[in-house]
């Protein structure tokens, strides 16, 4: 009985949560924040996704006009991601991220400042997750295996792969309660605004 | 009060990850050629030494020399020659080692065998595309955790790889049979453990480097592999 109204709970969150972020998205200004920080997470999500080989070549001793040919060829990368598995659940991660943020400044903007903090703490947690997973674990690439290696020598590259997976899936599970969380706060926030105008409207 | 603790975590961990990091980088760069079959150039002349840690059966560490091998004429002029490069590749079964691979054990001791008749280079870019167009151009094997994709190999198949070489295949098929190099791969694998920070792990000169960012088209990654050459030839 109260796992199905658990579920009827989060059914109905998620119901106002897409309904808010439908509200959102007719909003320029706030679809404009969430597409730039959508790119800017495929960005860099895309510049580590095979390790850290991108980021050594920009502290390298090449010219300048190189550096910025890596820097842009992520670009031509970040289209590759449709490609494969790995790079689909980039994309994924990007969008997440892009909709939270753009909840971030929606509900912060509307003065529900510690909810947003609450929003953003777990947002950040997803983000941080993200990047970790990022690499190849089981070839020792990535920060996973720098963190795991330095606990627990390189016999713990055989754990990266299965860690990478379950930190992937927390991440997921993160940023979708952050949507859902913020997304219902968004709801609430939008519908006493279209209460007010209403009420003002009919005096 | 709450925040700056929440903000103050944040900041540890990112700090604590970032540490460990730069504790990792770099250690133990083992500049003495390991084996004299498995480099590129002439070390009497040599200015530069760069060295590739790799696994046959690691995809980034394919992808490298996948792009290498379509672009060997460029390679061998431009930098082997032109630029004075000693180029050695460092061959492991690390993947079979931490029980990702079992193909990368007697991939590493065809590797080893091929090395012995002196005619590593050719076998070796034959194998890896043998590699890419059974498995990595189908994107099996092909991305970061992907290396078990690929199924238990028969043997044969590494000696189908050494067709169009100059190897002897009887003795070649005997070496890997009998695991003749066996000692040399352990051997091998354990120094690469002091110094590799996961595979590939690339000692150019001063530029250390480890993983390889491509999308496995060749023209493109040739790219990559351009810069990661120039960068060890600019690096002080």
């Amino acid at each position: 009985m109260a796992i199905r109204k658990i579920a009827e709970t989060v059914a109905d969150r998620t119901k106002f949560a897409i309904l808010s972020l439908a509200e959102l998205a007719k909003q320029p200004r706030y679809l404009i924040v969430g597409i730039l920080a959508f790119l800017v997470f495929l960005y860099l999500l895309t510049f580590f996704r095979d390790g850290g080989s991108n980021w050594q070549l920009i502290w390298s001793g090449l010219p300048l006009g190189d550096k910025l040919g890596v820097l842009g060829r992520v670009w031509r990368d970040i289209l590759d991601n449709f490609t494969s598995f790995y790079g689909v659940s980039i994309i994924f991660m990007s969008l997440f991220q892009g909709t939270i943020i753009m909840q971030l400044v929606f509900t912060w903007k509307n003065r529900e400042r510690d909810k947003a903090i609450d929003g953003a703490s777990t947002g950040t947690i997803a983000a941080i997750l993200g990047f970790i997973t990022l690499g190849c674990p089981s070839c020792g690439v990535g920060l996973l295996s720098a963190l795991l290696s330095a606990i627990a020598g390189t016999g713990a590259a055989v754990l990266a792969e299965q860690i990478g997976l379950i930190l992937i899936i927390i991440a997921f599970i993160l940023m979708i309660y952050t949507i859902i969380r913020l997304g219902y706060i968004d709801y609430i926030i939008i519908s006493s605004e279209k209460a007010k105008e209403t009420h003002a409207k009919s005096n | 009060m709450q925040k700056a603790i929440r903000i103050g975590a944040l900041v540890a961990v990112v700090g604590f990850l970032v540490a460990l990091m730069v504790l990792n980088a770099g250690k133990n760069n083992d500049m003495n050629t390991w084996n004299a079959a498995m480099t590129k150039g002439d070390p009497a002349t040599a200015q530069h030494h760069y060295i590739m840690y790799t696994d046959i059966f690691c995809p980034y560490c394919d992808k490298f020399s996948h792009a290498v091998s379509a672009h060997l004429a460029e390679f061998d002029k431009d930098y082997i020659e032109d630029k004075k490069i000693l180029f050695e590749i460092r061959v492991t079964d690390m993947n079979y080692e931490n029980g990702h691979s079992n193909n990368s054990r007697p991939a590493g001791l065809a590797a080893y065998c091929a090395a012995k008749q002196n005619n590593f280079w050719d076998y070796y870019y034959n194998l890896i595309n043998k590699l890419y167009d059974d498995y990595h151009s189908k994107g099996i094997g092909a991305e970061r955790d992907s290396p078990r994709h690929i199924p238990n190999l028969e043997l044969s198949y590494f000696y189908e790889a050494a067709d169009g070489t100059n190897l002897n295949k009887d003795q070649f098929v005997q070496c890997v049979e009998k695991e003749e190099t066996a000692k040399e791969l352990d051997n091998n694998t354990r120094r690469a453990y002091n110094t590799a920070q996961g595979l590939p792990y690339f000692v150019f000169d001063k530029y250390t480097v480890s993983g390889m960012a491509g999308t496995w088209n060749a023209d493109n990654d040739w790219e990559q592999v351009k810069l990661m050459l120039n960068a060890g030839l600019t690096t002080k």
